[in-house]
C-alpha cells in the first residue's frame, strides 16, 4: 500500500512556524469539533420543563411557601432532626461493626458461626423494620429484666428492661439490628472483592491475623464497601421516620405531629421535611465523595479530582482554548 | 417460683447470646427524653384545663384536690407508686382536640389529658402521660407500660374480653367531607353507596363502617373502605378527591373542620351517628387492664368530678358539652360483639 | 549507609518426603530437597510440575500432606509429637514465615500503603523494630534495591519492574534466612526483566540462601549453585547447571530444555 504523494509532503514538509501562512497545512489546523444539533435541542427542552417545573413550585399557592419559612427552623420540627441524626449516627456504627462481625462470621471456617450469620441476615432481611421495632417496643411485655452475666449461670447485673430501654435506645437497637444485616453484605463483598493475593502477601509475611484484616484486607474492602454502605445509609436515613412506632417523634414525626395541630399546614410541613431529608442526603453524598477519594489512593495512579479542581481545571481549559484560538 | 427460675434462665441465656444487651447497655446513658416523657402538673391543687389549645379551647384554671375516700379504693400498687401513668395512643400526628401537641409546639395537651390530669389529682396521684402509636397504646395496657388510657377509646364489649373501663363521654361520630361537597349522611347508611370512606384502623368506628359495607354489599351495593397510617394523609386525600368522606371522633372533625375554614383545603361535617351503633348511645372510657381494680376508683373520681362541676367546666373549656354524660359508669353496656 | 541491619544469617532449608494432592490429582509426589545455607537453587520445571507448590509449601501457605518441611532443623507447620506430626497454630506459623521471605509472580504489594510503608509494615507489625527502625531499615532496603527515590509513591505507580524490586525488599525487610521466588519475572515486560534479575543476582552474591523457580534458563545457568528439574511432582534429576543445563541426562530434561531454549 502506498500513501498519496501530496498528503505526505503536506504532512512531513510542513514548517511549524508556519502558522501565518495563507493555506495552512493540514497539520497545523485545529480539527473542528462535530456540531451536535440533536444535543442542544434536547438541552433546550430540558431546561425549559425544569423552568416550568420550579416556576409552578415557587407560584402554586397550594405549597404555602410563607408557612414553609414560618416552620423551617422551628424548634419543634430542629428537635425532630436531631432526633433523626442522633439515631442514624449511632446505628450508622453500631450497624457498621454488627456488620463487620457478621461479615466476618459468614466468612470464617467455622460451620456453626457461618450458619449463625446467615442465619441472622436471613432473618433480620426478611422483617420488616416496622415489626422489629414493635417488638423491641414491647420488649418488656416479653422480658421484664435483663441481665449480664455467665449464660445460664449467675447473673452479675440486671437492668429493669423498661428503665433500661428508653425509646431512643429501642430505635437506636431496632436500626442497628436490621443495618447491621445489610451492611454484613456489603462488607462482605467489600473483603471479597479483595485479590487473593493480598492475603497470601500478608500471610506470608507473617503479619499477625489481626492486623492483616485491620491494615491490609479491610482498608482494600473499604473501597467497594463505601458506596454500598453510604446507599444504607441514605435508606438509613429515611427509615428513622418509622421511630413514631417507638413513640419517638424524629423529623418526620415531629411535622406530622404539627399537621394535626395545624391541619392548614399540612403540605408546607411535607415540604419542610423533604427539604431537610434533602440537605442531609447531600452531605452524606459530600462526605462519601471524600471518603471514597480517601480509599481510592493507591488503586487509581491519580486521585480523582475534587469538584473545585474540577473547576478550576474547566476555567484553566477555557483560557487555554481562547488563548489558542487567539493565536491560530 | 418456678416460671419465675426459668424465665430468668432465660433470659441471662438470651444476654448472653445477642447482641442486644451489649447494645442496650452501651447506649443507656445517651438516651434522651422524648416528647412522650413525663409532664408534671401543675401547683398543687390547681388544675388548668384546656391550655395551649390553638383556639380549640377556652383556658379555665380548676381547684382540685385529693378525695381520701376514693383513692382509698385504689389497688395497692399504684396507690405505693404514687403516679398514674396515662396512655394517649396518638402518634404519630395528634388528634385535636383530644390529645395533641399545643400551640408551643412542645407541650401534649387535649381534652382527655385534661380530664386524665383532673382524675389523677382527685385521687392524688400525680399523672405521667405517654404519647404512642394507637396500637402500641393497647400493648402497653397489656405489658403494664401503661396504667389506664384516656385516648378516645369506646367501651365494647370485645374490648371487655382484656380491658376494663369507666365511661366518661358520649362517643359521637362523624363524617367529614370538602366543602363544596354537598353529600349528606342523614342517619341512613344506604346514602353511603357507591362512596369512598376513610376510616382508622382497629378502631370502633371501623367496625360500624364495615358493617354498613357489608349490608350494603347485601343489596348490590358498594361502599369502598380505605385506610391511612395517620390523618394528615389521609386529610391530603380528601382534598384531592382521593376519598368522599371521612368517618372519625366528632370532636376531632369539628376541630379540623374550623382549623381549615379560611384555606383552600375546607371542609365541612355531613351527619353524625352515634358510635354504639343505631340502638345504643356509644360511650368514651377510661381503659385499663381488666381485673387491674381500676375501672372503680376512676369511676368515682370522675363521678365525683360530675358531682362538683367541674366535669362540666372541663367539657365547656373544650366546647365538647354536648357530649356530656349523666355519670360514669364501671363496664357499661358497649357495642355489642356482633351488631346486626 | 550501615550495612548491619541488613545482615542475614543464611538458612538451610531441608524438604522430606513431600507429597500433596489437590483432590484426587497428585501435584507433590515424595519430593525430597536439600538446600545448604547460603546456596542458590534454581527450580525448572514445564507447567503443572509442581515447582510453585513445593515452593508453597516450604512457607507452609500450602500444607503437605505426607512429609514435613524444616528450615535450619525446625519443623515448618508442624511440631513432632511422640511418632506423629502435629499442626502448629495459626499464629506460630506466621511467626516461623518472618524467617522465610516469598517473592510472589504479581508481586501482591499492598496497593493501599506507600512503597515505604510497604516495606516497613512486616518488621512493625510483628514487633521485630519499632516504626522508626522500620523506617529506617525500610530506606536502606529501598536503596539497595535502586528505588529510594520512591519511598512516598504507591505500588500502582512503579512500573512492573519497580514493584517487583519493592516486594524483594519487602521480603527482605523480615531478614529471612531464606527467600523464595515464584517466578519473579514471568508477569514482566521484557525489557523490565533484567532490573529485577539483577537484584536477585546482587542477593545471590551476598550469599542468602535462595531457592527461585524461573524459566530463565540462562538466569540460571549464571547464579545458581544447583538447578532441579521437577515434572510431575518429582525431582527428574538435579545437580549443577552445568550438569543440569549442559548435560542433562533425562530424557524429559532434554525435552523440557529444548522446548524453552
Amino acid at each position: 500500500m502506498s500513501e498519496p504523494p501530496g498528503a505526505a509532503v503536506s504532512l512531513t514538509e510542513a514548517p511549524p512556524s508556519a502558522t501565518d501562512a495563507p493555506s495552512k497545512p493540514l497539520a497545523a489546523q485545529r480539527v473542528l469539533p462535530l456540531r451536535r444539533p440533536g444535543r442542544w435541542i434536547a438541552t433546550a427542552v430540558v431546561l425549559v420543563l425544569a423552568a416550568q417545573f420550579v416556576h409552578g413550585l415557587v407560584t402554586n399557592p397550594f405549597y404555602q411557601w410563607d408557612r414553609f419559612g414560618y416552620w423551617f427552623l422551628r424548634p419543634t420540627i430542629l428537635d425532630g432532626l436531631l432526633v433523626t441524626l442522633e439515631v442514624t449516627a449511632y446505628s450508622a456504627v453500631l450497624g457498621l461493626l454488627g456488620g463487620i462481625l457478621l461479615a466476618l462470621a459468614r466468612l470464617s471456617k467455622s460451620p456453626v458461626l457461618r450458619a449463625v450469620s446467615w442465619i441472622y441476615i436471613w432473618t433480620f432481611r426478611s422483617i420488616p423494620l416496622i415489626v422489629i421495632l414493635l417488638f423491641l417496643y414491647n420488649f418488656s411485655a416479653l422480658y421484664q429484666t435483663l441481665s449480664v452475666g455467665v449464660p445460664f449461670g449467675p447473673a452479675f447485673f440486671t437492668f429493669d428492661e423498661s428503665r433500661l430501654a428508653t425509646d431512643i435506645v429501642v430505635a437506636v437497637v431496632g436500626l442497628s439490628l436490621n443495618q447491621a444485616a445489610y451492611a454484613a453484605e456489603a462488607v462482605r463483598g467489600g473483603i471479597l472483592s479483595v485479590d487473593q493475593g493480598q492475603h497470601e502477601a500478608a500471610a506470608a509475611l507473617g503479619l499477625p491475623k489481626g492486623y492483616q484484616f485491620r491494615k491490609v484486607v479491610f482498608p482494600q474492602a473499604l473501597r467497594s464497601i463505601t458506596p454500598n454502605y453510604v446507599n444504607q445509609l441514605i435508606d438509613l436515613v429515611k427509615a428513622t421516620s418509622l421511630v413514631f412506632y417507638v413513640s419517638l417523634l424524629d423529623l418526620f414525626g415531629a411535622a406530622q405531629t404539627m399537621g394535626a395541630t395545624y391541619p392548614g399546614d399540612i403540605v408546607p410541613l411535607l415540604l419542610v421535611v423533604t427539604v431537610w431529608y434533602l440537605i442531609l442526603t447531600t452531605v452524606v453524598s459530600v462526605v462519601q465523595f471524600y471518603v471514597e477519594r480517601y480509599f481510592a489512593r493507591g488503586a487509581t495512579r491519580t486521585l480523582p479530582p475534587t469538584p473545585l479542581q474540577k473547576l478550576r481545571t474547566a476555567v484553566s481549559d477555557l483560557r487555554d482554548r481562547v488563548r489558542r484560538e487567539a493565536a491560530v | 417460683m418456678r416460671t419465675h427460675l426459668t424465665r430468668r434462665s432465660l433470659i441471662r441465656g438470651l444476654t448472653a447470646a445477642t447482641a442486644v444487651a451489649t447494645l442496650a447497655t452501651g447506649l443507656a446513658a445517651c438516651g434522651g427524653d422524648s416528647d412522650a416523657a413525663t409532664r408534671t402538673d401543675d401547683a398543687a391543687g390547681t388544675v388548668t384545663v384546656g391550655r395551649l389549645s390553638n383556639g380549640a379551647a377556652t383556658e379555665t384554671e380548676l381547684k382540685v384536690s385529693e378525695v381520701k375516700s376514693i383513692s382509698a379504693l385504689l389497688p395497692a400498687d399504684i396507690k405505693k407508686s404514687g403516679k398514674l401513668v396515662i396512655g394517649s395512643g396518638t402518634l404519630p400526628s395528634g388528634a385535636p382536640p383530644l390529645g395533641f401537641v399545643g400551640s408551643d409546639q412542645k407541650t401534649l395537651t387535649g381534652s382527655e389529658i385534661d380530664l386524665a390530669r383532673l382524675v389523677s389529682a382527685v385521687l392524688g396521684l400525680k399523672p405521667e402521660v405517654q404519647r404512642s402509636t394507637w396500637e402500641n397504646l393497647f400493648i402497653g395496657l397489656d405489658s403494664g407500660k401503661v396504667d389506664v388510657a384516656f385516648s378516645n377509646v369506646t367501651d365494647t364489649e370485645e374490648r371487655k374480653q382484656k380491658y376494663e373501663f369507666a365511661s366518661y363521654r358520649k362517643d359521637d361520630l362523624a363524617f367529614e367531607v370538602k366543602k363544596d361537597n354537598t353529600w349528606n349522611f342523614d342517619n341512613n347508611y344506604e346514602n353511603l353507596a357507591g362512596k369512598t370512606v376513610s376510616v382508622g384502623n382497629g378502631t370502633n368506628q371501623e367496625k360500624i363502617l364495615l358493617e354498613w359495607k357489608a349490608k350494603l354489599a347485601k343489596e348490590g351495593k358498594k361502599l369502598t373502605v380505605k385506610y391511612f397510617q395517620e390523618t394528615n394523609s389521609l386529610y391530603l386525600a380528601l382534598n384531592s378527591g382521593k376519598i368522599d368522606a371521612y368517618f372519625g371522633p366528632s370532636p376531632n372533625l369539628s376541630y379540623h373542620t374550623t382549623q381549615t375554614a379560611k384555606t383552600p383545603q375546607a371542609t365541612r361535617i355531613a351527619g353524625q351517628f352515634s358510635g354504639a351503633g343505631e340502638t345504643l348511645q356509644g360511650l368514651i372510657a377510661a381503659t385499663a387492664k381488666k381485673d387491674s381494680g381500676l375501672a372503680k376508683p376512676l369511676a368515682a373520681a370522675i363521678n365525683h368530678l360530675i358531682d362538683n362541676g367541674q366535669y362540666a367546666k372541663w367539657l365547656k373549656a373544650w366546647n365538647l358539652s354536648g357530649e356530656a354524660v349523666a355519670k360514669s359508669e364501671v363496664n357499661p353496656p358497649g357495642l355489642p360483639l356482633t351488631n346486626s | 549507609m550501615s550495612t548491619e541491619t541488613l545482615q542475614i544469617v543464611p538458612a538451610a532449608v531441608e524438604v522430606h518426603d513431600v507429597h500433596k494432592w489437590y483432590g484426587s490429582h497428585r501435584v507433590l509426589d515424595g519430593v525430597d530437597l536439600t538446600v545448604r545455607a547460603g546456596e542458590v537453587t534454581v527450580i525448572l520445571g514445564p507447567s503443572g510440575s509442581g515447582k510453585s507448590t513445593l515452593l508453597r509449601v516450604v512457607n507452609h501457605l500450602e500444607k503437605p500432606e505426607i512429609g514435613y518441611v524444616s528450615v535450619n532443623g525446625e519443623l515448618i507447620g508442624v511440631r513432632k509429637q511422640g511418632d506423629h506430626l502435629k499442626e502448629l497454630s495459626e499464629r506460630a506459623i506466621l511467626a516461623q514465615r518472618s524467617n522465610i521471605g516469598f517473592v510472589f509472580q504479581n508481586f501482591n504489594l499492598f496497593p493501599h500503603l506507600t512503597v515505604l510503608e510497604n516495606v516497613a509494615a512486616a518488621p512493625v507489625a510483628t514487633g521485630k523494630l519499632d516504626r522508626d527502625e522500620a523506617h529506617k531499615l525500610a530506606r536502606e532496603l529501598l536503596d539497595r534495591v535502586g528505588l529510594a527515590d520512591k519511598e512516598t509513591a504507591y505500588p500502582r505507580q512503579l512500573s512492573g519492574g519497580q514493584q517487583q524490586r519493592v516486594a524483594i525488599a519487602r521480603a527482605l525487610a523480615l531478614r529471612p534466612g531464606v527467600i523464595l521466588f515464584d517466578e519473579p519475572t514471568s508477569a514482566l515486560d521484557p525489557e523490565l526483566v533484567g532490573e529485577v534479575l539483577a537484584v536477585i543476582k546482587d542477593l545471590a552474591k551476598s550469599g542468602t540462601t535462595l531457592v527461585i523457580v524461573t524459566h530463565e534458563i540462562g538466569f540460571a545457568r549464571e547464579i545458581a549453585d544447583r538447578v532441579v528439574f521437577i515434572d510431575g511432582g518429582k525431582i527428574v534429576e538435579q545437580g549443577p547447571p552445568s550438569e543440569v543445563l549442559d548435560k542433562p541426562r533425562h530424557e524429559r530434561t532434554r525435552d523440557f530444555l529444548s522446548k524453552v531454549l
